[in-house]
């Protein structure tokens, strides 16, 4: 269910509240200062940190995600950017604008710079790590409870839904065909589902409150283990560059 | 007794686990949507339900935790919607609470209001990030054709979102409201805050 991909590195080590800093850190000042140079070295080290990490080759599938995004960044603004002036080449009658062209290859940089650095995260952490280390951080065990149960609940529910698929072939629906066809099936297939799943949820709830899911007091950790090393100095060198790439925009 | 408003951050057992079903059931959407090569995305009908069902505060978190958790497991780009997703969940929520999901027509205005709503939401974020365009091959045509008459960029980003959130945000209701008229009244009775009928 998550991306997430055991192996030892350093990567894997630091603690996942730095990581998350990385991450909003090395978008935000992709946007901050809008010149390719700097866009590149930022995406540079982001791809450094992923091989450090081992991690380099599951980013590949993830990129392939946004590849639709970013084609059509580059087809759409490279033809019809508002400043198009300077002619770059022509495929055949259209003309490629190098002003287009320049902005969609920073928005692409962009994206795959937002994409890996969030890659740095979810291929390295654990969810249950990172929800363990934000609720030790103060927040409310219940969100995260909520955040946790959708990565067990999901699974169980595809499952259920391979079921229900083929109860309702074997009635006769029909899943392929014209687009009439295809809308009709919809229902019959969600809607057994939905009421499913819902009604686990009336059982669960039982469980949970069974088990003092809304007791009062502190709550304790299974695993108490909090101790990353280089957590405060890592989040200071970020917050640091965040800064930097603030002044550097305002004085240049 | 005290009374109940649809923003009680009251926040029972069976609320909180209507969240990862919701999200499950957004998963499941769009799933069923790929699979049936429907032109649509209905990767809300989890959202929507559990607006429709807990009221609005527990609709938009909903909406957040399922773009994160989107975001963790398949697609990072879609932790930027997020907030499209937070308001979607509250549209319907508040809407809902005041009588919009009386009959199938007031349904769909309540889709087109969310579609509408969702599109100028989405616009910002668009054009901040990537120039505009959504990534939806029909949006963007029109995106491009509207760029090519040199019409402003806002506009035609507004454009490309109405094209893909409105049809997308009224079958999504339509869906949840017939799904939601179907569920049996005990069900229903466990996330409405405003009865006092049936409570764990």
């Amino acid at each position: 269910m998550t991306l997430y991909v055991d192996k030892k590195s350093v990567i894997h080590d630091i603690d996942p509240l730095s990581k998350l800093l990385f991450v909003f850190i090395s978008i935000a000042i992709t946007y901050i200062l809008p010149t390719h140079l700097f866009v590149i070295s930022v995406l540079a080290f982001t791809f450094i940190v992923l091989l450090v990490g081992k991690v380099f080759t599951y980013i590949f599938p993830v990129i392939g995600v946004s590849m639709l995004l970013i084609i059509s960044i580059v087809i759409v603004q490279g033809f019809f950017h508002p400043d198009r002036a300077t002619l770059l080449f022509e495929i055949g009658p259209l003309p490629v604008y190098k002003e287009g062209f320049a902005f969609a290859f920073l928005l692409t940089l962009r994206i795959i710079n937002m994409v890996c650095a969030f890659g740095v995260l979810i291929l390295t952490t654990k969810p249950d790590h990172l929800v363990d280390s934000l609720i030790y951080k103060g927040m409310s065990p219940k969100i995260g409870y909520v955040f946790l149960s959708v990565l067990q609940i999901i699974p169980q529910m595809m499952a259920m839904t391979s079921k229900i698929t083929d109860a309702q072939r074997s009635r006769g629906m029909e899943k392929e065909g014209k687009l009439k066809t295809r809308i009709k099936s919809f229902i019959p297939l969600l809607g057994p589902v939905v009421l499913n799943s819902l009604n686990d949820t009336r059982e669960r709830s039982i469980a949970l409150e069974i088990r003092g899911f809304n007791a009062k007091g502190t709550k304790s950790f299974l695993n108490e283990s909090f101790h990353y090393k280089y957590g405060l100095i890592l989040k200071l060198i970020l917050v640091i560059l965040l800064f930097a790439a603030i002044v550097w925009r305002i004085v240049l | 007794m005290k009374k109940n408003s649809m923003w009680s951050l009251n926040f029972t057992t069976a609320a909180l686990v209507l969240i990862p079903a919701a999200i499950g059931i957004n998963y499941l959407g769009k799933l069923f949507a790929g699979l049936l090569k429907l032109p649509l995305w209905l990767d809300s009908i989890g959202t929507v339900l559990a607006s429709m069902l807990a009221g609005p505060i527990i609709g938009a978190i909903a909406g957040i935790v399922n773009n994160i958790i989107y975001g963790f497991t398949a697609d990072p780009i879609s932790f930027v919607y997020a907030i499209t997703s937070a308001v979607i969940g509250l549209i319907v929520g508040i809407m809902a609470y005041k009588g919009w999901i009386a009959n199938v027509g007031k349904a769909l205005v309540l889709g087109l209001v969310v579609g509408l709503i969702a599109a100028t939401v989405s616009t910002p974020l668009n054009i901040m990030f990537w120039g505009g365009q959504t990534g939806n091959v029909w949006g963007d045509a029109l995106f491009a054709m509207m760029m090519a008459q040199d019409m402003p960029l806002w506009f035609a980003s507004f454009a490309d979102s109405i094209v893909v959130d409105v049809p997308d945000k009224m079958a999504t209701v339509l869906i949840s409201f017939l799904i939601f008229k179907g569920l049996p009244k005990n069900l229903t009775h466990l996330y409405d805050n405003r009865s006092e009928i049936e409570r764990l």
